[in-house]
């Protein structure tokens, strides 16, 4: 356990280092900066980041979900035209409705993994296609809108870094910690690492899933919300949504969070966002073709996949 | 291990039967809706389009009977048609030869990869779908400049009746690398070992497989059919892109998953991949007649995907 422990810490340590040093080569990239760059960077990674969290918590509890950017497009699409040109309060009260519906086509997909017994890809693979074909059914083409005054909410008015910033961490505490510290959370991590074992010792693994997936679909939902409030539209298109699923994975595992299941936590997936952000920005600014940064994020991910693989085996944690 | 297998196989023919059921419905529903469909040629054009889809779904077949799974396939089709269009100058069968090469390449560090190292087939093979749209990105305008139009004699294999109707060019090659494919898993050595592999990798090793070699042959065969299946697309749409493919990445695993092929490997067999590949592309030809919205035609797959592995868990459950 020890070993284990240690080996998340240098881990962590590990990803807090590359965005140090991927932060500061960006920010000796950029002329100054001031809160007016720090706010396009924290801008940049939200959705993703949100997005990779609730990834994060789907795959610390055994599972995994291809159907998560579909269901922030889903998300993105309902609030964008829903909360055109409504006014503050409803637009408030839209966004946690919303939210709230994000945790529910979580939870319904949690169910429909525990009650049929079918691989959790499969799942979610089909419910990706049907979720999208929603979005489109409430959305058929680009657009939409929001309340400014939520926008502001979301996004902060132009030099203001705070908002997002809150955003970004508020999930953390109000979501995440209270989970962590939870027989839920410890559930969660039973069932992640062992479903059997974890049975034996008299969780309800279906019960535990299906919270777990519905925290996840908080998660997506937020993603959702946030998306309309910094792009002030929505765009109902596939394949938005599976680069987005394929980016919260990778997020989720470049952060240290292993895809067997009961190991990581979501500080990490949030840092691995900003650093799939910073690699294509600085690369686009040494002149690079931007296209290489494609390459860069893939190896990476397999990399990383690759020694945490390695140093798992060395641990003794097969 | 014998009555193991036994049992396996009847639980596999029992619902082949289904899906051929469900097969025959939805042609007949097709048919009912747009009597067109029911011709011959009509049959022909659906079976022509239906070969790209079957043998990317048949690389995808190979490799979750491993219990792996090749999510990096659109790109290598798609990546080999670009080849194989970029170095048509120099002859077609130099072209095809590069375009192998390319999948060898990519397939065996797919392979190795996941063999060797024990890498997460899903996490491998993403990010090597990344890394492969950065290179031929890049390609594009650096080292992969050129023709972006395929040979003509692909695109006539990819396009033309073979001697009379519902026969032409793509079904004979899929009918002739699928029945090789059939042979392979059910009559070979390296058939069993896919299968004893999916089954419990462990217990292989244990019992003196090299899985590593195991896995390693199939990615690279995987990766070949997706070239090939690449070739075709490219071939029906008479110049190629980048995201050629794309659009037969989730259809690929849906056709693997509706013909009963476990995820988790070990179960399933191509058969079943054939009629879940028919029973899409019917599908979407009704949806097309219907003339039904990108929504409507999103849900409906989606819908058909989930409650025929539904039905699948159960009648596998109870048995």
């Amino acid at each position: 356990m020890n070993l284990v422990q240690a080996r998340r810490q240098s881990w962590n340590i590990g990803i807090v280092v590359l965005v140090l040093i991927l932060g500061f080569w960006r920010i000796n990239q950029l002329p100054q900066f001031g809160s007016y760059e720090a706010r396009t960077f924290i801008l940049g990674i939200l959705p993703i980041a949100l997005l990779s969290m609730g990834q994060a918590v789907i795959i610390i509890g055994g599972g995994i979900n291809l159907a998560i950017g579909a269901e922030a497009v889903l998300i993105n699409c309902l609030s964008a035209k829903y909360m055109a040109g409504t006014s503050f309060t409803t637009s408030v009260f839209l966004a946690f409705l919303f939210i709230g519906i994000g945790g529910l086509v979580g939870a319904i997909t949690g169910w429909i993994v525990s009650a049929s017994g079918i691989a959790d890809i499969v799942v979610t693979l089909a419910t990706s296609f049907l979720l999208v074909g929603v979005a489109m059914f409430v959305m058929p083409q680009p657009g939409g809108g929001i309340n400014q005054g939520v926008a502001d909410l979301i996004g902060g008015k132009d030099p203001n870094f705070i908002p997002p910033l809150i955003w970004l961490i508020l999930p953390l505490l109000i979501i995440w910690i209270p989970l962590y510290r939870s027989r839920t959370g410890i559930a969660m991590y039973a069932i992640g690492s062992n479903k059997d074992a974890a049975f034996l010792s008299g969780v309800n693994v279906n019960r535990t899933r299906i919270k777990v997936y519905a925290v996840g679909g908080l998660f997506a939902g937020l993603s959702g919300v946030v998306l309309t409030g910094i792009t002030l539209s929505a765009s109902p298109f596939a394949t938005i949504s599976s680069t987005a699923t394929l980016n919260s994975v990778a997020g989720a595992v470049l952060g240290g969070v292993s895809l067997a299941g009961g190991v990581g936590g979501l500080a990490g997936p949030a840092m691995a966002a900003l650093v799939l952000y910073f690699i294509p920005n600085i690369m686009l600014a040494s002149g690079i073709d931007p296209a290489y940064s494609q390459i860069i994020t893939g190896a990476l991910t397999i990399f990383v996949v690759l020694v945490g693989g390695l140093l798992r085996k060395r641990t003794g944690k097969t | 291990m014998s009555t193991l297998k036994n049992f396996a196989t009847v639980k596999v023919s029992k619902s082949i039967w289904a899906l051929f059921g469900i097969l025959i419905g939805l042609f007949l529903l097709t048919s009912f809706i747009d009597p067109y469909f029911f011709s011959i040629p009509a049959v022909g054009v659906t079976l022509s389009l239906a070969a790209p889809l079957g043998l990317l779904a048949a690389g995808q077949t190979i490799c979750m009977l491993t219990g792996g799974i090749d999510l990096s396939i659109a790109m290598i089709a798609a990546g080999a048609a670009f080849i194989v269009s970029v170095k048509s100058p120099s002859g077609t069968a130099t072209a095809l030869l590069w375009g192998a090469l390319f999948c060898i390449l990519v397939g065996s560090i797919n392979g190795l990869a996941v063999g060797l190292f024990g890498m997460n087939p899903l996490i491998m093979t993403l990010g090597m779908n990344a890394v492969l749209i950065g290179v031929f990105t890049v390609g594009v305008t650096t080292f992969l400049k050129g023709s972006s139009s395929m040979p003509e004699i692909l695109v006539t294999a990819s396009n033309a009746t073979f001697l009379f109707d519902p026969f032409s060019w793509p079904l004979v090659i899929w009918a002739v690398i699928g029945g090789m494919l059939l042979f392979l898993l059910n009559k070979t050595g390296l058939g069993r070992l896919i299968y004893a592999i999916g089954d419990n990798a462990q217990a292989a090793r244990l019992a003196g497989v090299k899985v590593w070699q195991v896995q390693w042959a199939t990615y690279v065969i995987c990766a070949l059919l997706g070239g090939i299946g690449g070739v075709l697309i490219g071939g029906q749409s008479g110049a190629v892109a980048i995201s050629l493919a794309n659009p037969f990445l989730l259809p690929s695993v849906a056709a693997v998953v509706i013909g009963g092929t476990s995820i988790m490997g070990g179960i399933g067999n191509y058969t079943g991949t054939i009629l879940g590949t028919l029973i899409l592309t019917v599908l979407s030809y009704l949806l097309a007649t219907i003339n039904s919205s990108e929504a409507v035609k999103q849900m409906i797959y989606g819908a058909i995907i989930l409650t025929l592995a539904w039905t699948y868990s159960k009648i596998s459950q109870n048995s």
